[in-house]
């Protein structure tokens, strides 16, 4: 092949969970590929200009990186998940995100995977389908799966080995806060990283929700709320349920309207005692100032109950 | 929601329970059950506890919640949460996890433990024939009440059928109510032209069967000379819910080459009906949601590349609880208008 092959990855949605699996799998298989840069106030406008109105804003986020990536790729790449282990679910945004996609940008060419394991449809199966269209014998389409599953488990692993590490080396004196959040609000450059770069300037140590052991998380979720059933939201959960006795306050990190978010928020705010949350809901007019006001305060007042609480031990 | 408080009450009687129906559906409903909603859970959450508080101020002991493939699955456990800690106590029959009809039965039993499963399957057949034939009634009366010569005729006519079918306990009874609404129905004289403005009605399931909910819209697109088609019923929900994936396939096949995978709960079937009236020659298309409802927000990105390819006119609309009547009916007349407007020059052309 004279010329090199390109795939295009959008900087958004699965890709903060799959970007190591997705990166060594197209380039095992002899496609380059091209990745969108970290979302910026123009890429927000126009996935604002692309999406209906009432999508939630990592989807118009997401409308955004897909459209920029036109001419850089041959293809842009936008997998569709309906259920990723059976008798669970997904958002139904990522049900959507391909039919989305090639009906906003009809013009556009794109390849997907389809994976449903509720209804027996796996991601092996349908990543090893991908490679065989884009030309791959079995035999590379096996061994390119194998390497990048490897590759994104190393990944996984190493980003819980960093958290419980930094759980371990903690200063007593700082405040601890959890930030709880699906990863393509937490990971990304307008949504999530302005939240976590802010607490670290106030010196607290942040631990995130999804840097964790995500099968546990699952399970643990249960004892919060045993009829959900949206995957990401048990890992959130999960989270909580895990950090909840080690952290001095969870902030929940929630985009405006998150369907199964509107609904997790608040069973949490009511099942959760014991430790303080305050939920922030973003939309895509955020302006900084508000939030840092409401980060700041919430902070405050922690540090406050702390030295209160020291005070009152002092005098015991 | 609509009418159908009519069959669970049979079926809630005839398993030996009481059923204790909610009050009609007002402005307070809908804040009372915001207030104590989260703030942007979609509408039908809102309603529900709306309805819920409403019954719980009575003697109420068991809530039954269904679920759906989307927020709608959730709704039970949070629903449950929120009304606790109100300081209500009552027991809560969720229906979310039923995927055949011997499980439906089997959960449905948990509202009057110890009845026999003779009861609830006879009780089950008479509330599904009254569904149908509520369903049947206003299908006739969406597509002519805009044609009636005098106005309140069919709603009079309702008004009696709804009156008879309530005490009817026999598939028997509820053929014989039904057949005379009908007959009755068929018999008022209408002034309807051979081809009137033909209009569907597609979208998100509850606001679709609750007028309240959605303004009254097929009643204001009637009154402006329309023929109302509505696809999704109570029955055809449950068809679907116990029929697996058979149901997906078919609307997946029906949407043609628009949507490639489901696009969850009933966005699939929101472009598919639309498709299929578009290439029957129909003269537009309602789109109606709660705010955020996500899976047709997914479908409105379908539906707004077709309308545009197919110069076809879609008119979206969003509910949510603070919708006022006159946006939706300045809308409508004004959707109409040009419906009525497009008719004439394609006719003349």
């Amino acid at each position: 092949m004279a010329e090199e092959r390109r795939i295009g990855l959008p900087r958004s949605l699965l890709y903060h969970k799959f970007h190591t699996l997705w990166t060594t799998f197209f380039e095992e298989l002899g496609w380059r590929t091209v990745t969108s840069p970290p979302t910026n106030r123009q890429l927000l406008e126009r996935g604002v200009a692309l999406a209906v109105d009432e999508s939630c804003v990592p989807m118009k986020v997401f409308l955004g990186h897909v459209e920029s990536l036109r001419g850089r790729c041959d293809a842009v790449f936008v997998p569709r998940v309906e259920s990723l282990i059976e008798s669970e679910h997904v958002c139904v945004k990522f049900m959507g995100a391909y039919d989305i996609v090639r009906n906003t940008l009809p013009d556009l060419p794109l390849v997907t995977y389809d994976v449903d394991a509720e209804r027996g449809v796996h991601e092996r199966a349908s990543m090893l389908k991908l490679a065989r269209e884009l030309g791959a014998g079995p035999l590379k389409a096996r061994r390119a799966y194998a390497r990048a599953t490897a590759a994104q488990r190393a990944h996984d692993v190493e980003m819980v080995r960093l958290q419980e590490s930094a759980l371990e080396a903690r200063d007593p004196e700082a405040v601890r806060i959890l930030v709880v959040g699906h990863s393509y609000s937490l990971a990304d450059e307008l949504i999530g990283k302005p939240i976590l770069d802010y607490l670290g300037s106030l010196g607290v140590e942040v631990l995130t929700s999804d840097a964790i052991d995500k099968p546990k998380a699952r399970e643990l979720s249960r004892r919060i709320s045993p009829t959900i059933k949206w995957t990401y939201n048990k890992e959130l959960l999960g989270a909580i349920e895990l950090y909840r006795e080690h952290v001095d306050g969870i902030v929940f990190v929630v985009t405006f309207p998150c369907g199964p978010d509107s609904l997790m928020a608040e069973l949490c705010q009511r099942r959760i005692e014991g430790v303080p949350i305050v939920t922030l809901v973003l939309d895509e007019l955020q302006g900084e100032a508000g939030l840092r006001t409401r980060l700041e305060s919430f902070v405050d007042i922690i540090r406050a109950k702390r030295t209160i609480a020291e005070r009152a031990r002092a005098h015991a | 929601m609509g009418e159908y408080w009519l069959p669970f009450s049979t079926l809630a009687e005839m398993m030996g329970a009481v059923p204790v129906v909610a009050p009609k559906m007002t402005r307070h409903t809908l804040e009372a059950g915001a207030h104590v909603s989260p703030e942007f859970v979609c509408v039908p959450f809102k309603y529900n506890m709306g309805n819920f508080l409403e019954t719980l101020e009575g003697d109420v002991d068991v809530i039954v919640q269904a679920g759906g493939g989307c927020r709608f699955g959730y709704y039970g456990e949070v629903q449950d949460a929120i009304l606790r800690d109100m300081g209500h106590s009552f027991e809560l029959v969720n229906l979310f996890e039923a995927r055949s009809l011997p499980t439906l039965l089997r959960d449905l039993r948990r509202v009057q433990p110890g009845v026999s499963y003779a009861r609830i399957v006879r009780g089950f057949a008479v509330a599904w024939r009254q569904a149908q034939a509520i369903e049947a009634v206003e299908d006739f009366v969406r597509k002519n009440v805009g044609f009636e010569r005098e106005r309140g005729t069919m709603d009079r006519l309702v008004a009696a059928f709804l009156r008879e079918l309530r005490p009817t306990r026999t598939l028997r009874g509820v053929a014989r109510v039904r057949a005379e609404a009908l007959g009755a129905l068929a018999a008022v004289p209408l002034d309807k032209p051979e081809h009137p403005l033909r209009v569907g009605v597609v979208g998100e399931l509850y606001v679709l069967m609750e007028p309240f909910a959605n303004c009254g819209v097929e009643r204001k697109l009637a009154e402006h000379g329309v023929e109302v088609h509505r696809f999704i019923t109570l029955t055809s929900l449950v068809r679907s819910g116990l029929g697996g994936r058979k149901h997906v396939r078919h609307a997946l096949d029906k949407a043609g080459p628009w949507v490639t995978y489901h696009l969850g709960a009933d966005g699939t079937e929101s472009v598919a009906n639309t498709w299929e009236l578009m290439n029957s020659g129909f003269d537009g298309m309602v789109h109606i949601k709660p705010f955020g409802c996500m899976p047709e927000v997914s479908a409105m990105s379908v539906l707004q590349r077709i309308s545009r390819e197919h110069t076809f006119p879609i008119l979206f609309l969003s509910f949510d609880a603070q919708t006022a009547q006159a946006g939706v009916t300045t809308r409508v007349e004004a959707f109409c208008d040009m419906l009525e407007m497009r008719k004439r020059r394609h006719a003349s052309a």
